[in-house]
């Protein structure tokens, strides 16, 4: 097909269309949702007995912190990224606060391996965390779903490994805040473990999370 | 990068809003800093596969228009599509380059049309349309349409009736039948 002729067709097939909004405006929208989505999950499981004495803790504050940025940057490089105009660094900045995240939790393991050796650093079966993280980030995550099918497709594997990033991260962000568990290995290998483990999925299926419908004019070629 | 024009940004304004004369003036206006951009950014590629890339950005930015902000300059966003859609179809075009010859650049008078491995082709053909005739009705029309006649997805779909997600799935499946009958037939 000739270039001008495509051009009359694509310009016949114009309609108006509803701009999307700004990045920063999505990420309130989805906070909107997503924050009384795991409050609910925190308030359905009850809060842990020691929260009061936990949220005075600074290294579990540095941690819940570094977690909830990762779930904000994540969501805001998710959205980033299927905007064409939208630099690459942005898709990688989640990675920041996801080193601090691993970082904090590195530092205390790397105490607890000094002042206990290699017992104190035992991992053992912790079968909540999987599925607690994943009923915490199943609204956040539908919410990202549902906003990246009106992104471009472009950077769409990018784009659903941030957004699947940001809803995991706040569904481990909220489990800390009912589960008592604190050994530091555990967190890592458990809540760490299942935020990776769903971002990698979400990442490897990507293509199923992209609007698939066709484009309303295509070229001769399938 | 191409010197944007400044009204260039107003006229996308206007094509979000549905305005057709400043959407198709934009899109004449671009043909040429696009073809540039493609022939710097891809300097080994055809002229065929450059024209490919201009397309398949044209394509990308009229699925895009709900995208663009316009406080912000336009060619970066259309040089962004470029590079991602664009990216796509120079990765097409290097793949069917690798498996296609283009008999053009074959002499008149050679016999080359005539060697063994194309008797082997006309063998093969024949197996294909066997193998077309046995598959299902939808399957088969699809196939024949988009593959064999050419037609677009839309020129289908008028002609048969059929959607146009209806024919690409159709067309998939009978790909896929096809794969596994010519397949088991060898």
């Amino acid at each position: 097909m000739e270039t001008e002729r495509l051009i009359e067709q694509l310009v016949g097939g114009l309609t108006p269309v509803h701009r999307i909004a700004r990045p920063v405006t999505r990420l309130a929208w989805w906070l909107l949702i997503s924050l009384p989505a795991a409050g609910l999950v925190v308030w359905f499981f009850g809060p842990r007995p020691d929260l009061a004495a936990r949220l005075a803790d600074r290294s579990f504050l540095i941690e819940e912190g570094a977690a909830l940025l990762t779930a904000f940057v994540g969501i805001y490089a998710a959205l980033c990224a299927g905007l064409p105009d939208q630099p690459d660094w942005k898709v990688w900045l989640p990675m920041a606060p996801m080193a601090l995240w691993f970082g904090v939790l590195g530092q205390q393991c790397l105490d607890v391996f000094l002042r206990l050796g290699p017992g104190g650093l035992q991992v053992t079966s912790d079968a909540m965390c999987l599925p607690a993280i994943a009923l915490g980030g199943l609204v956040p995550a539908i919410a990202i779903t549902v906003m990246l099918r009106r992104s471009g497709k472009v950077r769409t594997t990018h784009a659903c490994l941030c957004g699947a990033l940001g809803a995991a991260a706040l569904g481990a962000a909220a489990l800390r805040l009912y589960h008592t568990e604190d050994a530091a290995i555990m967190v890592i290998v458990w809540q760490l473990g299942s935020v990776v483990l769903f971002s990698l999925l979400a990442g490897a299926i990507a293509r199923l999370f992209a609007d698939t419908r066709p484009d309303s004019i295509s070229r001769t070629r399938l | 990068m191409a010197v944007e024009d400044p009204r260039w940004q107003e006229w996308m304004r206007a094509a979000q809003q549905g305005d057709r004369v400043l959407y198709g003036a934009l899109l004449a206006a671009v043909i040429q800093p696009l073809r540039r951009a493609a022939r710097a950014r891809w300097p080994q590629a055809d002229a065929s596969a450059l024209e490919d890339v201009v397309q398949e950005t044209l394509l990308g930015l009229h699925t895009s228009l709900h995208l663009y902000d316009p406080a912000r300059p336009f060619m970066p966003f259309l040089y962004g599509i470029m590079r991602f859609r664009g990216g796509d179809a120079m990765r097409r075009s290097r793949r069917a380059g690798a498996r296609e010859t283009p008999i053009d650049d074959v002499p008149e008078t050679s016999d080359a049309l005539t060697t063994q491995s194309d008797q082997h082709k006309g063998l093969e053909a024949g197996a294909l349309l066997a193998a077309i005739a046995r598959l299902p009705d939808g399957q088969r029309r699809a196939i024949e349409m988009t593959k064999m006649q050419g037609l677009s997805l839309e020129e289908a779909s008028t002609t048969s009736g059929m959607s146009v997600a209806a024919l690409k799935v159709a067309t998939h499946r009978g790909i896929q039948a096809l794969r596994k009958l010519l397949h088991g037939a060898v």
